[in-house]
């Protein structure tokens, strides 16, 4: 087709990141990772035709379903014909009776059966049980996979029931693999379905640095034995193991896995990285990757205060000094108020009338940085409480960045208590911590000090409750979380 | 009958191509047996594709994003992981993309969650697109398939895609042999491009709806697919309870100065007159708002106000007529910017024609028409919501126990400090509710009070014997009021159980009305 040499060596790079069982059959060889450790607890209920069950558990983007997917496909080549694998998503089949009815679609497709779509819940359970049975006679192990095992925990847990419940019987052979971030997944479950759960518990961890590392190594270095170039391919390699011996390199690195350690952040930083390859030369440099941690790490807030106009920074600053003031809730009026007395007290060159500063007030609401406090029904929207959804310290960051010098001086403010790192993306520690449930957050409301190693502390409003949090990089030792209500 | 038609054209317009190609939309509305969409359908469709040069020159400010977003899609037929395009409202993340796909001449699924209002609306439209199904009288404007839920709309996407991958394929390996083909699509990739993903939060099943979308990279397994996600709100706005992968963010920031400049001046006739103009304009209406929508809304008046010195449009302009311009100008800037979001009606735009730009309050009469006895009603809603309802007797009733409250105690500090605490909680919580019949009360006292000849249904009013007919005609007022939304109903009161009302009138609305009807309002009115 005409491609440059670059083009197929950044294809090749990128159909690689692209694909979750390329990255982690890295990880497959060695015996005490959770793959081999999954590897025999299915192997051998297929083997000793016995039911199972089995709970995958760790933080997003540890590749779970990934190294599950390696498992699969390596059983289903192994004992072909004894395997039929059902899969289910929470995110799609949250609801028991579609759940109940994909596995009956499922189950249909696998043994060549009709499948009709006007079974009610009871047939198609009843076909269920029946097939268990079947497939246990013709000593066939069926794996089920609830991918999102959290979901199905909600409400009345009728498909977890039946599934377990059928899994009682001598006569059938199945295994279920529950998958979930939550890592109090099996507590989420009822007792009649938790006394019927094995509780086997497969803990996924973020990658320590040095498997980080050989994933670099694994993905990024060409093959040698391609149908690019030789010479291409060695200057490429060596090239790229430059890089990775420089030391700023390994800044970024630190960076980058100090607010995220997991596989799919750091995917995701190659990723970036590699399409930023400069086509002509096709050659890595280190600038690529810092370009990359840019685009992967950013401040969502301070970008969008970055945009704001004159106008609508001097309504946060009001607001910013009505908080320090600490009034316990101020409306739009209020914020006039406050308007005109800096107005007044500052002489500040420009002056607009309410109509126009109740647009700005809109926009800023737009752009949600900052939020109504109350319902509001039928209130409108001058009387309406708000408040303030960024801190003092990136309210004085976004006026640095527009050089409103004047409006700074307005902002007197106490030194902010906390100061959080610019380098450190404060979302993605606040997803991550509570896509395990460590903080239980109330309010949109953070401020957060991460060091290396990684030490969140979590400020939910300044008058709400305040969580320290403190990380200890190891899930088993389930994180101290220490809550001092104030 | 036209119109079904149209979602299949404008799926592709924005302000910006809208703006460029006026007559692909007579085209659209001219023929009504559109043939059979093909796979050609799927690309951008204009006769010849975009090339690098005039995709940065044709989007003044978004060099940056458009090389990042190039970069991240990769040469053709290259797999990529999720894209997440934000920045603020009117900061051009449609018309980037859309054009950059022009550019590349690839295949594309657009659909935006605006028009497509809820998940099943989605679906289909998606599905439609890539199933290659118009809506027409043939198939009586239906779907090609009939989606609600998210586990049916993964399994049909999946065939719908295989599909329509498997027929690229196929017709990349004939274009390429015979290329005769007018249009060719460019690689066997598809992408998904969802706008206005913010809006999905308000759906019903937001909580489910927003990871399912952010996962569905993973959940298809289809590696010819590419998802795009444009959304006004950044990625810590769709914060779920267990998270979600999170997507490459790429964000558009807001135009600086010299961005809105160049767009501005774009497709002007003379472009040196209004660079003058901008000259005088921009920055101050730059310091506040830097809405691109907002500010071309605003100017395009200032300016033919600018030019009206102007006897001949295509005049260059020297020194000279620069300065006299400035000086007829000047005087309309500063309330120009005060008036700038003022939404006006066609009759009073002509009203403003006429008039000078005197101060902001040159404009007393009411904007409207209403009849008097609902003028009435909004003086009275508005006293009910500002007064104290205790103290009605003292205004309305010349016998009631007025007389202890007109003795004014000197005010000690302490009860000063009272008043204020009060009056700043009045101002927070805004005006207070009232019943109907409190209301209608302070209704009819005015109405009875006013020397006027009033309309027949205040007269039936006044009318000794009652006559409750009659009343009907003012709670219908009271209800159209209520929709046009000068009087909102509330909840219920918990204890009384009837329906509260609150006057939403500004004040000086209020002062308005009641100058139209030489009502002496300031009398009536509580002042702490």
């Amino acid at each position: 087709m005409g491609r440059s040499i670059g083009e197929e060596a950044l294809l090749l790079l990128r159909r690689r990141l692209c694909d979750p069982n390329f990255i982690f059959s890295l990880f497959s060889a060695s015996p005490d990772s959770n793959y081999s450790k999954l590897k025999f607890i299915v192997s051998s209920s297929v083997t000793e035709a016995c039911n199972n069950s089995i709970l995958l558990l760790g933080p997003r983007g540890c590749g779970k379903i990934a190294v599950l997917d390696l498992v699969l496909e390596d059983l289903l080549k192994e004992y072909s014909g004894l395997i039929s694998v059902i899969k289910l998503n929470g995110l799609l089949h949250c609801d028991d009776n579609c759940a109940i009815k994909e596995i009956a679609r499922q189950l249909c497709i696998e043994h060549e059966l009709m499948f009709s779509k006007m079974a009610s819940f009871d047939d198609n359970s009843q076909f269920m049980i029946a097939m268990l049975r079947e497939c246990g006679l013709a000593h066939k192990t069926v794996i089920f996979i609830l991918d999102e095992f959290d979901l199905f925990a909600q409400g009345k847990q009728r498909l977890l029931y039946s599934l377990l419940d059928a899994m009682q019987s001598v006569a059938s052979q199945a295994v279920v693999i529950g998958v979930s971030c939550r890592l109090d997944a099996d507590q989420l479950l009822e007792k009649r379905v938790r006394s019927r759960f094995s509780h086997r518990k497969l803990l996924f961890h973020p990658p320590p640095k040095e498997d980080l590392q050989r994933l670099l190594k694994h993905t990024l270095l060409l093959p040698t034995d391609s149908d690019l170039p030789h010479d291409y391919v060695t200057e490429f390699n060596s090239k790229l193991s430059n890089i990775i011996a420089d030391k700023r390199f390994m800044e970024v690195i630190d960076k980058l896995s100090d607010s995220d350690s997991t596989f799919s952040n750091f995917v995701r930083f190659l990723f970036s990285a590699v399409s930023f390859i400069d086509l002509k030369s096709g050659f890595m440099t280190l600038d690529n990757f810092k370009s990359a941690l840019l685009t992967i790490q950013r401040q969502p807030k301070l970008d969008c205060l970055k945009g704001c106009s004159v106008l609508e920074f001097f309504i946060m600053v009001c607001m910013r000094r009505l908080e320090v003031k600490e009034k316990e809730s101020y409306n739009f009026n209020s914020i006039m108020k406050e308007y005109n007395r800096i107005y007044d007290s500052f002489k500040m060159p420009d002056f607009y009338s309410p109509s126009v500063c109740l647009r700005a007030f809109e926009h800023l609401v737009e752009r949600e940085l900052i939020e109504f406090a109350d319902r509001g029904q039928n209130q409108s929207i001058e009387f309406r409480s708000v408040k303030l959804l960024i801190s003092s310290y990136e309210l004085q960051q976004g006026l640095k960045f527009n050089r409103f010098v004047n409006l700074k001086t307005t902002l007197h403010l106490t030194p902010p208590v906390l100061h959080f790192s610019p380098e450190v993306d404060l979302h993605r520690c606040r997803q991550h911590s509570n896509s395990s449930h460590f903080i239980c957050s109330s309010n949109k409301r953070f401020e957060a000090i991460p060091r290396s190693p990684p030490i969140f502390k979590g400020l939910c409003g300044s008058y709400a409750s305040f969580l320290v949090l403190s990380y200890s990089g190891k899930y088993e030792e389930s994180l101290c979380l220490i809550v001092c209500s104030l | 009958m036209n119109k079904v038609e149209s979602p299949q054209v404008t799926k592709r317009k924005t302000r910006l191509s809208s703006a460029c190609t006026p007559n692909a939309v007579e085209n659209a509305t001219r023929t009504i047996n559109l043939p059979p969409l093909t796979l050609r359908d799927l690309v951008f469709g204009e006769e010849e594709a975009l090339t690098y040069d005039d995709l940065i020159s044709s989007l003044p400010g978004r060099r940056t994003q458009i090389f990042e977003l190039i970069r991240l899609l990769g040469p053709v037929n290259s797999p990529v992981s999720p894209l997440f395009v934000y920045g603020g409202a009117s900061t051009g993340k449609t018309s980037t993309i859309l054009q950059i796909f022009r550019h590349l001449n690839r295949p594309f699924v657009y659909s935006s969650c605006r028009t497509c209002y809820n998940a099943r609306q989605l679906f289909e439209n998606i599905l439609n697109q890539l199933l290659l199904h118009r809506k027409s009288e043939i198939n009586g404007y239906s779907s090609a398939k009939k989606c609600e839920k998210q586990a049916d709309f993964v399994n049909l996407l999946k065939d719908a895609l295989t599909g329509v991958v498997e027929s690229l394929k196929g017709n990349l390996g004939k274009s390429s042999s015979s290329k005769n083909s007018g249009i060719s699509v460019n690689g066997s990739m598809v992408y998904l491009i969802f706008d206005s993903l913010e809006l999905i939060r308000d759906w019903d099943k937001s909580s489910t709806m927003l990871p399912f979308l952010f996962k569905l990279h993973d959940i298809l397994k289809v590696p010819d697919v590419g998802l795009i996600f444009i959304s006004n709100s950044s990625l810590d706005a769709y914060y779920s309870d267990t998270g979600f992968v999170d997507p490459i963010p790429v964000h558009f920031p807001d135009y600086t100065e010299d961005a809105l400049r160049q767009i501005l001046m774009r497709n002007q006739p003379n472009s040196k007159l209004y660079s003058c103009f901008l000259d005088l304009v921009l920055n101050p209406f730059y310091r506040v708002t830097r809405k691109l929508d907002e500010l071309s809304t605003a100017l395009s008046p200032l300016f033919k106000k600018y030019c009206e010195p102007l006897d001949d449009l295509e005049v260059v302009p020297n020194e000279e007529i620069k300065r006299k311009l400035l000086c007829c100008f000047k005087p309309y800037i500063a309330p120009a910017i005060n008036e700038i979001f003022r939404v006006t009606s066609l009759a009073s735009n002509e009203n403003l024609k006429r008039k000078k730009y005197g101060g902001s309050d040159s404009i007393d009469g009411l904007e409207f028409h209403m009849s008097t006895s609902a003028k009435y009603l909004v003086i009275s809603a508005f006293l009910a919501s500002r007064n104290p309802a205790t103290l009605d007797a003292t205004w309305f009733d010349s016998t009631g126990g007025s007389s202890n409250q007109k003795k004014k105690r000197k005010s000690s500090e302490k009860s000063r400090d009272l008043k204020e605490a009060a009056e700043q909680e009045a101002f927070l919580k805004g005006p207070g509710t009232f019943p109907l019949e409190r209301l209608l009360a302070i209704f009819q006292c005015l109405t009875s009070g006013a020397e006027y000849s009033v309309e027949e249904e205040i007269e039936g009013e006044t009318s000794l014997d009652g006559d409750n007919s009659l009343m009907s005609d003012i709670l219908l007022q009271v209800s159209s009021l209520c929709s046009a939304n000068f009087i909102s109903k509330g909840g219920s009161c918990p204890l009384e159980g009837s329906i509260r009302y609150r006057s939403t009138v500004s004040e000086d609305l209020a002062l308005k009305v009641a100058k139209s009807l030489k009502f002496p309002i300031s009398n009536y009115l509580y002042r702490r």
